[in-house]
């Protein structure tokens, strides 16, 4: 019984993740498919691969969207799973291109930049996967407490 | 004794009943992402994020070292001191070494000295271990197989299968290995279609790099425009070549965790090959285009070629002297490019050429040593065919192209 | 004496040969990275012994140029002693070709490769009936890690060319 709240918590999270990471995905590819760029606060939706990027997103909603459905099945689970995964891959570029570019001088400093440079590198505004990015993670541990509660069970 | 094959599998019956027995399994999530991975509703997707980390991941890394430091020891500090330092300027040995003096970077200086040193380990080392990196862990981690599986259908309308995709992922770094690779392949068939559609088509991570540095904005198009001149050559060499193109049974193993040794292993017998192989060829290159330069020759030669170039290709004569050094090494060719004057459009057809164009020196001698294993009086043929197809479509993609500027009205 | 490795594609043939001679044969998750052969030496009883890293192949009968190429390597080499590489996961597959190399009178020890795997799978493997319904000394193996491969060197001098009338007699065919 207690696993069935469990359930029930987990698809609407899912579910609401699903369809934020959807609409950022759609967003995406419209402003890229009208050649305009986003900034709104510390959100911002530009840059190189910006279709690709809402391509992705957009599959990565659907993906958790569809995982609901049956989601005591593994196979379900896995697609929760692989979204998350897509996730950190464009968050994860994106962190390690913003690491890459805030350590050298550019062209006209030094060798290396300044903390002034540094700084400015890592601050807003940030792409939609940066803030799914947590969210993500969140999905993988509850699969993994599923994972383990269901082992458990199997065994009792 | 030998046993027929349904004896021996009679046999294989009655050993295995005796000896495994199968507990009760059930999927593990390990299972189910591997399922889910080769399935092309969710499999595409998930393969659009990984290419899009590759080429992220790519551009990043290679930036940090190429456009961070290397543009400017290279570009503020080397060259300028070489040129102040260095004894005879006009002179021979200056030309080859240093070479012109009045360059301000090392893309146009072209010595061996400036621009070879520079293109080699500032340009195409970082590019190269980038490529590496994420290969050995698409490689390891069990990712490149699935890749196969998904890409399979559509390799087969061509006459491959999915298999050839690790040829074809191989010569994004290198095309000499990704030959050999060619040797997975069933049929003689298969094999000389891989072999020559890999040495036109598919730039090597050496090419990547210098066209990332040289035409940032179009690398997309151009590798657009070489995929569809694979996929359309691919299908018409397959309905003319003779020969059969046999489905194969794929094993696909199970997703494991690469380890950090044998990354660097593999890492370093690779980067090994290319400083010991590469290095050298480049040197090679630039000496003997500034011999050839200084003696005339390709004056000379651009000068019979230049109705052929503008006329049906559009670009520029003096793009003779980097297609002769294609031959050597094409970075090489893709950074001699950049200093000669043309608009975007000449030097985008330019850069398309010189990837259709004759495959580079360690490249020809692979498929040439292929040819050879099919049997010695096949050689001929292997590379005839191979170079036959090869001048065909340097004419027809790089006219082709050259028509849609002329379209486009850029030309 | 020469060692010769065989086994089907991606069993993890290379990553055993590594094990034995310390060389460094690059081991690819993904079928066919042996197209070559790989050569290499190892000790076995305080004696220099070459050991054969032989391309993938499923049968003894070629298909592709690799298969080839293992074909002709064991037929060039008639007196050495083969380790037959199999997939513990897929085990009846992989004793084919065991059975055409004993049919074809060569010494054989198998290794039970990938032994981890078959153990998350919960297949489980008789070892000793196996043993002795072939009559060839069978390890269990798990190269990547390297558990196995000291018995596996052990038991290479046990290996003695076997009659195929007696392994069709001790597993109740005739």
């Amino acid at each position: 019984m207690r696993n069935k709240i469990a359930y029930d918590i987990g698809r609407v999270y899912l579910a609401i993740l699903g369809i934020v990471a959807f609409s950022f995905g759609a967003a995406e590819i419209m402003l890229s498919i009208t050649g305009k760029e986003l900034e709104w606060g510390i959100l911002e939706m530009s840059g190189d691969f910006l279709a690709w990027r809402g391509l992705i997103l957009l599959f990565t909603g659907l993906f958790y969207m569809v995982s609901i459905k049956n989601f005591t099945d593994i196979h379900q689970q896995a697609k929760a799973v692989m979204a998350s995964v897509m996730i950190w891959i464009i968050a994860g570029m994106q962190i390690f291109g913003m690491i890459m570019g805030s350590i050298p001088g550019g062209e006209e400093g030094g060798w290396f930049s300044s903390g002034e440079n540094f700084l400015a590198a890592y601050s807003a505004p940030y792409i939609p996967s940066l803030f799914l990015l947590p969210f993500s993670l969140v999905v993988i541990y509850y699969i993994y407490r599923l994972r383990r509660s269901e082992e458990r069970e199997r065994e009792a | 004794m030998e046993l027929t094959v349904d004896e021996r599998w009679d046999l294989i019956d009655k050993i295995s009943k005796q000896t495994i027995t199968f507990g009760r399994y059930s999927h593990t999530l390990k299972d189910a992402i591997a399922e889910i991975t080769v399935k092309p509703l969710t499999g595409i997707p998930i393969a659009i994020a990984v290419m899009y980390g590759f080429w992220s991941f790519f551009g990043a890394f290679a930036g940090f070292f190429t456009d961070g430091f290397f543009v400017k020891i290279f570009d503020e500090h080397w060259l300028p001191w070489l040129q102040k330092v260095f004894p005879g300027e006009g002179g021979f040995l200056y030309y080859i070494l240093v070479g012109d003096p009045t360059a301000d970077n090392c893309f146009e200086a072209f010595g061996m000295l400036t621009s070879g040193l520079f293109v080699a380990i500032g340009v195409v080392l970082p590019a190269i271990i980038a490529f590496y990196l994420f290969l050995i862990i698409m490689e390891d981690s069990g990712y490149l197989p699935r890749l196969a599986v998904l890409i399979d259908t559509i390799l087969h309308k061509i006459g491959l299968h999915g298999f050839a995709i690790v040829p074809i992922v191989l010569s994004l770094g290198c095309n000499v290995p990704a030959v050999t690779a060619t040797r997975t392949l069933e049929t003689k068939k298969q094999r000389f279609m891989m072999a020559t559609l890999l040495a036109i088509f598919i730039p090597c991570g050496a090419q990547l790099g210098m066209m990332i540095e040289i035409i940032p904005g179009y690398v997309g198009f151009v590798m657009l425009y070489l995929l569809i001149g694979f996929f359309v050559t691919g299908f018409v060499l397959n309905k003319i070549i003779p020969g059969r193109s046999p489905e194969i049974l794929m094993d696909v193993p199970p997703y494991r965790m690469p380890t950090v040794r044998n990354i660097g292993r593999k890492m370093w017998m690779r980067v090994k090959g290319f400083l010991f192989v590469a290095i050298p060829f480049v040197m090679l290159g630039v000496l003997l285009v500034n011999v050839l330069y200084w003696w005339g020759v390709i004056d000379w030669l651009a000068d019979i070629l230049e109705p052929v170039l503008s006329a049906w290709f559009g670009v520029p004569k003096e793009t003779v002297g980097p297609l002769l050094a294609a031959f050597l090494r094409k970075d090489l060719a893709i950074a001699q490019l950049s200093a000669i004057e043309m608009t975007t459009y000449q030097l985008i057809t330019s850069v398309v050429l010189i990837n259709l164009y004759f495959p580079c020196v360690a490249t020809f001698a692979m498929i040439l040593k292929e040819g050879k294993e099919g049997g010695c009086k096949s050689a001929p043929i292997f590379l005839l065919g191979s170079l036959a197809t090869l001048v065909a479509t340097v004419f027809l993609f790089g006219g082709l192209l050259h028509l849609i500027w002329i379209i486009l009205g850029v030309a | 004496m020469k060692i010769l490795l065989m086994g089907h594609p991606n069993v993890g043939k290379s990553v055993v040969f590594n094990r034995l001679t310390g060389a460094n044969v690059t081991e690819s998750n993904y079928p066919g990275t042996t197209v070559d052969y790989s050569k290499g030496y190892m000790r076995l009883e305080g004696e220099d012994v070459e050991v054969i890293d032989v391309p993938g192949t499923f049968s003894l009968e070629p298909k592709d140029k690799a298969e080839e190429v293992a074909v002709k390597m064991l037929e060039k080499n008639k007196k050495s002693a083969i380790i037959c590489v199999i997939d513990s996961v897929k085990l009846e597959r992989g004793l084919y070709l065991a059975l055409e190399i004993i049919e074809e009178g060569y010494p054989v020890v198998i290794a039970l490769n990938m032994w981890d795997i078959a153990q998350d799978k919960k297949i489980r493997i008789d070892i000793d009936k196996l043993s002795s319904i072939l009559g060839v000394p069978v390890v269990p193996t798990t190269a990547i890690s390297g558990e196995g491969i000291k018995e596996l060197v052990s038991t290479i001098r046990k290996a003695a060319p076997v009659e195929i009338g007696r392994i069709l007699k001790r597993s109740g065919v005739v």
